[in-house]
């Protein structure tokens, strides 16, 4: 049992602007779904409806060039930069993107001033909520610059009407660093905080507290904290120099800013690179990584989602509940229930909210780490952040993020450090066997938490510090950016190792090597070194300098287009293993190979592509619950719609493809059909009734039908009609088996067919009545008995006998039935694909379905101009040929019909499609043969040579309608109508009058005829002779089809 | 934990061989069980996969074991072919405790059979038997107070709380026995916790092991065993011990 996964298919690059957003850690669609009451500048907000569109649509967002420079303090430089308007955020960055930028909620800004300084400067100062006031001057035009700060304000103002600037206070609250500046500054400077700008004034009456915590007057004791407060944190604080790294921080928090107004100036980030003290790390966690603002706009979420879904389980939960005990176990939180459950909750909450990744292993370490540093909730967010964001595709089904990783590393590997990627060829050692758990645990278990702890410190804030180049564009790549770093990381370490890995010769000793090194990185870099600074650098220090300093070629830039390199690799080569998988998994191939069931798997996996199954719903596990272990495994199944897609991929009768030649191109259009016979054989294959199909069954219900004979042929058809298996089928079902035979006839060419269909249907009822059980001694000559229709009426044996009276049906049942059903590749292209590997992406931007599409009708419009423009149906079956026509065991073909076929035979082809996307619907409608084929007289494509058949004599005396039928509906055959040819046949669709000429034309230009069409128009019967002449002739029989008609 | 990576020293068989399972039934435990001797109550769940190495000595023949532990969990199973290619050797292990980790176990035992190294020597564990066993455990009390969790995990010792041991148990011996016949694996019963029955499967895969072979292609210089025995793929599987010992003293004195 398998699932089949199409979403890595639906990858799209970020846009410019998604990039944007990521760089700045911006809340996804914050101002997409977020109900703005609030208005723009022209619209009071008096009617809400319209204010809410009008508000968003005006919420533009704008860059523009700005230069930065701290108002007060004036300690730091000016930085040049762009300035960004991303409602509800105004956000920074200076031009190498990595010196000094912010992300800050615009509801903590309380005043904006323009300054009224020299001429010539625009320049805007912004007073902060924690009282700092930055000045940002706008170094674009005046138009420019007047168009921001016109947009800022109305902004600001929605912010305002949102109610937003109250909810800033008591979630400020909520972080360490203001207890830490409030505890270091003095009482003066408090008020002075607080006091600062009257434009916020309204903070001051937030009484509310959206946190839910208890609103206590020391409001500054309430800052969210995590495990190790309880605890304790992991390491020395003495060692690590808490206290004075703890007075840096406050110095700087001071000056720039905390939480969700902090600036990132140089120093910030040299800070971060020493490690953070352990009572601030959660919160500038939540603060680089951006997690902040999620809770920021989330209040109440995470507590939300635990009591919607409380008591549930799944998959998830329980795999959760396996690990529990085994995350960080030596932490002593993790030994009591206080922080079992916390994990618990944590891990829960996400995989409620994320159904789609649900729980991973590694989430659980990567989880409890945080949740030494954070309160559960600040937790839930980092660690949506960090899977959704920072690792994308880290911890999803197929870990599709991981492997890309995996491979673009080592592909750096090789450029970077050639010596050791070749070294590794060469003995056959794969890196990612060691590296893999690097990435997907950030290192927490693999190195001394201390040091686990300070890389992780670095991966939320060094990307752009360490990579972001000057005079980087906008066009940069933020997804990656904290991978960066990581991946340097990691280079390094191979790089200070590179002497001993020359020498190893396996896996086995690389893994040894790395985990001796890691258990080292205590020791110091330099043991023998006289001089005792040198020996005082520790190993991770060394690591931490060489990541940074040798590794600055590996940039944002190298990465993206690394992966943009290899995504599809990975994509497919995660598909084909799931492939296989779902193919390994397969109770039994029934009579197929293995490329066969492959070529299905495909022909399944292109349906769900187009048409995705709906979401996973699983029936209660009441219902579920079987004794085949197997079974309770999660499994792909498709619906209904998929199945369709899917049995068009493998059924020509399932599909309609019309030829279209406009004198341009000849392509194919393939329509999905839809008809009551598709969604039978869906259910006669859902054998286990679960209204889906899985790939087993339809593995299982392809081989009920491809590899019968004639008998078998003809029972599957009897019980894929008889619906309550009963082994009979009522005249209702009759009827519908009639249509059924119609549907899949309804594209051949020639009336032969539906001359089957019909005699089938006057036999069926003669012989049906005659077979049924008379009344004790009533005479057998005497009217039938009356039967309902939904009665039991005709059994196997009967229709059996029905079939057989029919040449055509036999033929049908005996080869042509089965060989609709072809397993042929699936066209690569034709897969919807969104892979952006090189070609991928433009294949795509240049043959997107639209764009097809445009071009199609384009192509089409001037094929019509010009009178080329023809639609041809491609037939289900289209072996017919002029051999196996039956030489009608009709009796009924007068002479006089006789002409009439030889007059119609040479309709133009182009009759077909105009008319016959009709005829199953009009012919379903009928209830009788009669009817149902008078409906439908038209005669369709067939060739001179299709004129007169000697008739054969009947087996069956046809019934009086059936006989009606006959003479309105002679056979045409069409011998003209093999694959190759189809797409020859070029006439004009739109005419209507041309069976008229066509007749006209027959009759004036009879001379025409070739030998061998003549000796076929004289009823000769030596067909294999015929057919040769006819081969040879070849050329003249076209022209004749394609002559034009006479006008 | 291990003897180091020192295999050039000395005259060693190397062999490859990977753990593979449903996610907690105990892999990583019984490998510690193995290399050192240990037991954790509560093990981190396995990442990847992790590596270490044992020496075993079987008559006068050193093999050192090169022991692929991988993760568990069904989102890692695309990472299990990386870990498996090339082993000489795999033990596939379940949970007596838990039926639905034998069918994983078999899936495992499938896929080994049709993508590993064809000469590949399969054996299925059934751990945590301490769990179903009431005189193995009931000396070990446990500080912890979650049952449910503990119980699906690798770590035994609620067994005295919940009173009737054997109704822990969801794989009757005979049924995993009997599948392991049919699939031509070697079978054994473990705990992990107690160590009863670990040591067993390494020395019985020790035997089966075509030693000679890989120790033939190693000596004519051919780099990796894996790649080797699994060139000589013809050969059937199972080497007598006996056999093994006449050939590998001429193979031992060089």
């Amino acid at each position: 049992m398998s699932t089949i996964s199409t979403h890595l298919r639906n990858f799209k690059e970020p846009t410019k602007e998604q990039l944007t957003q990521l760089f700045f850690a911006l809340p996804p669609s914050v101002n997409g779904v977020s109900s703005a009451s609030g208005s723009g500048h022209n619209n009071t907000g008096n009617s809400e409806k319209s204010a809410v569109g009008a508000a968003e649509a005006e919420l533009e967002k704008m860059e523009i060039n700005a230069v930065l420079s701290l108002g007060v303090q004036g300690e730091e430089d000016s930085y040049a930069g762009k300035l960004y308007l991303y409602p509800p955020y105004l956000a920074f960055a200076s031009l190498d993107r990595k010196s000094v930028r912010f992300t800050l909620p615009l509801c903590t800004i309380r005043r904006v001033e323009r300054l009224n300084a020299r001429a010539g400067i625009y320049a805007l100062s912004l007073s902060l909520w924690h009282g700092m006031k930055i000045v940002v001057q706008l170094t674009s035009l005046r138009p420019t610059a007047d168009l921001f700060c016109s947009l800022l304000r109305d902004a600001l103002k929605v912010e305002l009407q949102k109610g937003k600037m109250k909810a800033v206070k008591p979630f400020v609250k909520t972080c360490y660093s203001e207890l830490l500046v409030a505890n270091a500054t003095a009482p003066g400077n408090t008020e002075e905080k607080d006091g600062g700008g009257g434009g916020g004034g309204s903070s001051k009456s937030a009484a509310a507290t959206d946190d839910g915590g208890p609103s206590s007057p020391a409001a500054d004791s309430m800052y969210l904290g995590g495990l190790g407060l309880k605890f304790k944190f992991p390491g020395d604080p003495k060692k690590l120099r808490e206290a004075s790294k703890t007075k840096l921080w406050t110095n700087y928090l001071r000056t720039h800013g905390r939480n969700l107004t902090l600036l990132r100036y140089p120093q910030c980030t040299r800070l971060i690179q020493v490690g953070l003290p352990n009572r601030l790390r959660g919160e500038m966690w939540e603060t680089l990584s951006g997690s902040l603002y999620l809770r920021f706009e989330n209040p109440g979420f995470y507590e939300k989602i635990l009591a919607e879904n409380e008591g549930r389980t799944n998959t998830s939960t329980e795999e959760i509940e396996k690990d529990l005990h085994r995350s960080l176990p030596e932490y002593s939180a993790y030994q009591s229930e206080e922080g079992i459950s916390a994990l618990r909750r944590v891990l829960q909450a996400y995989s409620f909210k994320n159904p789609e990744t649900g729980y991973c292993q590694a989430m659980n370490i990567l989880a409890a780490a945080i949740l030494i540093y954070m309160s559960e909730e600040q937790a839930f967010w980092l660690l949506e952040v960090v899977c959704d964001r920072l690792l994308p595709g880290y911890y999803s089904p197929s870990m599709h993020g991981t492997l890309l990783d995996q491979r673009v590393f080592e592909s750096l590997v090789q450029r970077c450090l050639p010596i050791i990627h070749d070294h590794f060829q060469e003995v056959d050692v794969q890196l990612s066997v060691a590296s893999l758990p690097w990435f997907l645990s950030l290192f927490i278990n693999s190195m001394p938490m201390v040091f686990a702890f300070r890389i992780i410190d670095c991966f939320f804030c060094m990307g752009p510090k360490v990579l972001f180049q000057v005079g980087w564009q906008i066009g940069f790549v933020g997804v990656q950016r904290m991978i960066v770093p990581r991946l340097i990381l990691f280079t390094a370490i191979l790089k200070i190792n590179g002497e001993k890995l020359l020498q190893i010769q396996d896996d086995g000793q690389f893994i040894h090597l790395m985990r001796e090194y890691f258990a080292s990185l205590g020791d110091s870099a330099h043991p023998n070194s006289s001089d005792p600074r040198a020996r005082a650098i520790t190993r991770f220090q060394e690591l931490l300098l060489v990541s940074f300093r040798e590794f600055a070629v590996i940039t944002d830039e190298t990465i993206q287009s690394e992966r943009r390199k290899y995504r599809s690799e990975i994509v497919h080569s995660i598909e084909s293993f799931s492939k296989r998988a779902a193919i390994r998994n397969l109770r039994t191939f029934e009579r197929f190979t293995k490329d066969q069931v492959g070529l299905i798997y495909d022909a399944l996996f292109k349906a769900i592509c187009i048409e995705p199954p709906p979401a996973v719903s699983l029936p209660p596990p009441s219902l579920l619950t079987t004794k085949d272990q197997a079974e309770e495994r999660p499994e792909t199944r498709i619906g209904l719609r998929t199945f369709r897609v899917f049995l068009s991929e493998i059924c020509t009768w399932a599909r309609t493809e019309k030829i279209v030649s406009n004198g341009f191109q000849q392509r194919i259009d393939r329509e999905v059909a839809e008809h009551e016979l598709i969604d039978r054989l869906f259910y006669f294959w859902d054998t286990s009734y679960r209204g889906a199909l899985s790939f087993q069954d339809l593995v299982s219900g392809l081989d009920g039908v491809m590899f019968n004979d004639l008998m078998e042929n003809i029972e599957w058809f009897f019980n894929l009609h008889d619906k309550n298996k009963d082994g009979y089928l009522t005249k209702d079902e009759v009827l519908t088996l009639s249509e059924s035979l119609l549907f899949i006839f309804r594209h051949e060419i020639g009336d032969a067919y539906l001359g089957a269909v019909s005699r089938f249907m006057s036999n069926a009822f003669e012989y049906g009545d005659a077979l049924l059980p008379r009344p004790e001694g009533a005479d057998p000559d005497s009217e039938p008995p009356t039967i309902e229709h939904n009665q039991p009426y005709m059994n196997l044996a009967t229709f059996r006998m029905v079939v057989l009276a029919d040449e055509i049906l036999e033929s049908f049942f005996e080869t042509d039935f089965s060989s609709t059903f072809r397993l042929e590749p699936v066209p690569i292209q034709d897969i919807p694909n969104t892979n952006t590997g090189l070609l991928g992406g433009l294949w795509h931007n240049i043959a997107s379905d639209d764009n097809r599409k445009i071009f199609n009708r384009f192509t089409d419009e001037i094929g019509k101009t010009i009178g080329k423009h023809q639609v041809y149906t491609r037939p289900a079956i289209g072996k017919y040929t002029a051999l196996e026509e039956p030489k009608a065991r009709e009796s009924l073909l007068t002479p006089t019909m006789r002409r009439t076929a030889s007059k119609s035979s040479l309709t133009s082809p182009s009759e077909t499609p105009a008319n016959d996307p009709s005829l199953p619907t009009t012919s379903t409608s009928s209830s009788s043969g009669s009817t149902l084929s008078a409906d439908k007289s038209e005669p369709t494509v067939s060739s001179a040579t299709s004129a007169e058949f000697s008739p054969m004599p009947s087996m069956f005396h046809a019934a009086a309608n059936a006989a009606a039928l006959m003479e309105r509906t002679p056979f045409a055959i069409d011998d003209a109508k093999d694959d190759d040819d189809e797409s020859d046949i070029e006439t004009d669709v739109e005419d209507d009058g041309v069976m008229d000429e066509v007749d006209a034309f027959l009759e004036a230009h009879d001379s025409g005829l070739t030998e061998a069409e003549r000796e076929l128009a004289q009823g000769t019967s030596s067909s294999t002779a015929v057919w040769s002449s006819l081969s040879a002739h070849g050329c003249e029989r076209i022209d004749l089809i394609n002559a034009e008609p006479v006008k | 934990m291990a003897d180091a990576a020192s295999g050039s020293t000395e005259r060693s068989v190397q062999v490859k061989l990977v753990l593979l399972g449903e996610a907690a039934v105990g892999k990583s435990s019984i490998v510690l069980r193995f290399v050192s001797n240990e037991f954790q109550p509560n093990k981190e769940p396995t990442i990847g996969a992790a590596f270490l190495t044992q020496k075993c000595r079987l008559e006068d023949r050193v093999l050192r074991y090169e022991i692929w532990d991988t993760a568990g969990q069904e989102r890692f199973h695309s990472l299990a072919p990386m870990y498996y290619r090339n082993a000489q050797a795999a033990v596939v292990v379940y949970d007596v405790t838990k039926a639905s980790s034998l069918e994983k176990a078999k899936t495992w035992v499938k896929e080994l059979q049709r993508q590993a190294n064809p000469n590949i020597v399969i054996a299925l564990a059934g751990n945590k038997i301490d769990l179903v066993t009431p005189s193995a455990s009931s000396a070990s009390p446990s500080p912890e107070s979650e049952d449910e969790a503990d119980d699906a995990t690798a770590t035994p010792g609620e067994t005295t709380a919940s009173g009737e041991p054997e109704s822990l148990r969801q794989v009757p011996r005979e049924e995993a026995e009997a599948y392991a016949q049919e699939a031509g694996l070697l079978f054994f019963e473990t705990s992990a916790k107690t160590g009863e029955g670990v040591v067993e499967i390494f020395t019985e895969i020790a035997k089966k092991i075509p030693i000679d072979q890989i120790l033939a292609s190693s000596r004519g210089g051919a780099g990796r065993p894996g790649a080797a025995s699994g060139r000589q793929g013809a050969q059937e599987g199972g080497v007598n011990l006996e056999e093994n010992n006449t050939k590998s003293k001429d193979a031992c004195s060089c």
